[in-house]
């Protein structure tokens, strides 16, 4: 039982050395007649040169282009557009991301208050995975092995009655 | 290592699904009951060494551990691996649900076959169980490399390019796994031989100092 605890221990103490992995977020706004951009794989790694592409809810393409170092890429408002537009960004190598910028957002400037929405949305969706999160993981695992074993031991021991 | 929700095509989503229904229904008919334990700690591990990123040069990549759960699971690494990319996909948006049995296949295959290819050196000799880990570490990532590869090629992406791309970047990181599963399987048998395959244990043959 103490070697298991270690090993729990050992796992626990990885985690909290821990970093994003290669989850790609992708973030889009309107301001000053603009669409703007910002893709990431975490809060300090920008996607860099990275494909955008914006799409209609038609699948049509509107708009294609590439972040730049700094995981940005800003253009101007399509005049003909009639709907929802949905930015994806592609890492490559089967990574990409969604964003979807609702028809009702592209025709008016945001507001102070919006942008700071916007900025919660965005800090909330690079924020590392919590404590709390990781510890709820591993008592899931260790829940659904338990009921597992459970089910085993019953089963063994109803065949050997 | 996670291929993102929208990118791969309903067939080879459909086929990865298949094969993980099946590879997970053999894995858990597979373990016994004083395995569970074992198999819920290296899912965990498994779950969170995706947390852990090692910075290269201007390569940014994340530990799998696959070969080390594989190593060590054989079959049962499927519901391991599984239940581990389903948690990730839930609490970290790694991946995505859709996209789950191609992952799966991804990485608990190679897993897998590492277990048949390398466990009989284990317990060996000391040089020889770090050999078996390392191996083990460093060849799982380079197949699951080929599968993501593979995936994507029947989706509609450029095999060759792809893989290439695939493998450049995790280099670093099958080095990496191959030391973190050599030791891991020298400590291991050092302090928990419990952890290994009975038939391992008990071909250990030389003394600790």
């Amino acid at each position: 039982m103490k070697k298991i605890l270690f090993l729990i221990a050992l796992i626990l103490g990885i985690s909290s050395t821990s970093a994003l992995a290669h989850k790609v977020i992708v973030f889009a706004w309107v301001e000053q007649g603009q669409i703007h951009i910002e893709g990431s794989f975490g809060s300090d790694r920008p996607a860099k040169n990275c494909v955008i592409k914006v799409t209609d809810s038609n699948k049509g393409l509107v708009h294609q282009g590439i972040t730049d170092a700094q995981g940005l890429y800003s253009f101007a408002l399509p005049d003909t557009n009639d709907s929802d537009l949905v930015v994806e960004l592609d890492a490559g190598t089967g990574h990409s991301g969604h964003w979807t910028l609702p028809k009702d957002e592209l025709g008016m400037e945001p507001t102070l208050k919006s942008l700071e929405e916007k900025m919660v949305q965005k800090q909330s969706l690079e924020k590392d995975p919590s404590l709390a999160r990781i510890l709820s993981g591993i008592a899931v695992i260790f829940g659904l092995a338990f009921a597992a074993a459970w089910i085993k031991k019953r089963k063994k021991d109803k065949s050997n009655a | 290592m996670h291929i993102s929700e929208g990118v791969l095509s309903g067939q080879v989503l459909a086929v990865g699904a298949v094969i993980t229904i099946v590879g997970t229904t053999i894995g858990l008919r597979k373990i016994d009951y004083d395995q569970m334990v074992h198999v819920a700690i290296l899912a965990s591990a498994f779950f969170v060494a995706s947390l852990i990123h090692v910075n290269i040069g201007p390569v940014s990549v994340h530990l799998i551990l696959n070969g080390v759960v594989g190593l060590l699971l054989g079959l049962a690494a499927f519901p391991a691996i599984l239940t581990a990319l389903v948690l990730q996909s839930l609490f970290f948006q790694y991946g995505g649900l859709t996209a789950l049995g191609v992952n799966c296949v991804i990485m608990a295959l190679p897993a897998i076959l590492m277990h048949y290819l390398f466990l009989p050196l284990v317990g060996k000799s000391p040089k020889l169980t770090f050999v078996a880990g390392f191996l083990a570490g460093f060849f799982s990532i380079g197949f699951s490399c080929l599968l993501m590869g593979s995936a994507l090629w029947f989706t509609n992406e450029d095999f060759l390019k792809t893989c290439i791309a695939i493998i450049s970047a995790h280099v670093p990181v099958m080095v990496i796994e191959g030391i973190i599963t050599g030791f891991c399987v020298s400590f291991l048998l050092k302090v928990y031989p419990e952890i290994l395959p009975k038939k391992i244990v008990g071909k250990k043959n030389w003394k600790e100092s």
